[in-house]
């Protein structure tokens, strides 16, 4: 991205901030996305100030930068829009925890995934459990317990997996991800 | 001289109907975003910031219903020209026909 070149030193200076601010904003995004992202608020602050020649050029870039307001509000749902689809596409945990907390307050569906992307999350954990204490983690079945995880030893309550828990573990984390994925793509779409 | 609660209205109507001349304008000719605040002001008298239309057109373009294309200039500042698609110029019809049978329903009171 070209930057914009003021004559007047103090306007360079508030035109280098308000893009700072601006980076900071969208430095979650993909280099892509941050690209074309500053792009076009480079754009809309080069073109009013080029329309308000008659202005003072640092009274001119001060008018735009309040009519943009703050980048952390005016770009906030752009970086989330974007974010989504990042996740979509990459397939990537970390973008996919972004995407959904920035999007909580869009609706109950992004809430809902959250969730589900939260008990992922705990899939490595329970793992981590079974090869610290073997004995008291697993699937605990039996006497009206049907337990995933850790339990303390109960007559009638009985390990069902065996060894075969952490490859089944991995298999429910693989699918619990890409459903999360699908239910994104779809919720996406749906609200397209 | 319009009283607040006429003002207030005034101004909820005006922005609900902001997507509906966002593409009424692009249906006309495509624009870059200073281009179509501007011709939202003379042609519908609707006066929007910046830190409204940027969103807006960003939601747009996730509807589908806009598409875009980085022009180069030769400042070297690229414009971002926004198109409505097939899909917006649907969607328009649809809008223009509510506003149309809201207006019947005004008039018949």
């Amino acid at each position: 991205m070209k930057p914009i070149e003021f004559k007047n030193q103090a306007s360079q200076r508030v035109y280098n901030d308000y893009m700072n601010r601006c980076k900071r904003v969208i430095k979650i995004l993909s280099d892509s996305d941050q690209q074309e992202c500053l792009m076009e608020v480079n754009s809309y602050i080069y073109e009013y100030v080029n329309n308000h020649q008659h202005e003072e050029e640092l009274t001119a870039l001060l008018n735009i930068i309040e009519r943009l307001g703050a980048p952390e509000v005016t770009l906030k749902e752009v970086v989330a829009s974007k974010k989504i689809n990042q996740a979509v596409r990459t397939f990537n945990l970390k973008h996919l925890i972004q995407a959904l907390s920035l999007n909580l307050r869009n609706g109950i569906a992004y809430i809902i995934l959250f969730i589900m992307t939260l008990t992922l999350l705990c899939f490595p954990v329970v793992i981590i459990m079974e090869i610290l204490n073997p004995v008291k983690t697993g699937l605990w079945v039996g006497k009206g317990h049907f337990v995933f995880g850790q339990v303390l030893p109960q007559a009638g309550v009985n390990e069902v997996l065996g060894n075969f828990f952490i490859p089944v573990v991995i298999v429910l984390g693989i699918l619990l991800y890409l459903l999360i994925i699908f239910l994104l793509k779809l919720v996406k779409s749906k609200k397209s | 001289m319009k009283n607040e609660f006429i003002k207030n209205w005034d101004t909820q109507l005006k922005k609900g109907l902001l997507p509906f001349f966002v593409l009424k304008a692009l249906e006309a000719k495509e624009c870059y975003g200073y281009e179509l605040i501007q011709t939202l002001k003379d042609t519908f008298g609707i006066d929007i910031t910046e830190s409204t239309i940027y969103p807006l057109l960003v939601r747009l373009m996730k509807e589908n219903l806009l598409v875009h294309k980085w022009v180069e200039q030769t400042s070297g500042i690229p414009r971002k020209y926004y198109f409505i698609s097939a899909e917006g110029k649907a969607n328009l019809a649809e809008m223009k026909q509510t506003i149309e049978e809201v207006i019947i329903k005004i008039k018949g009171q």
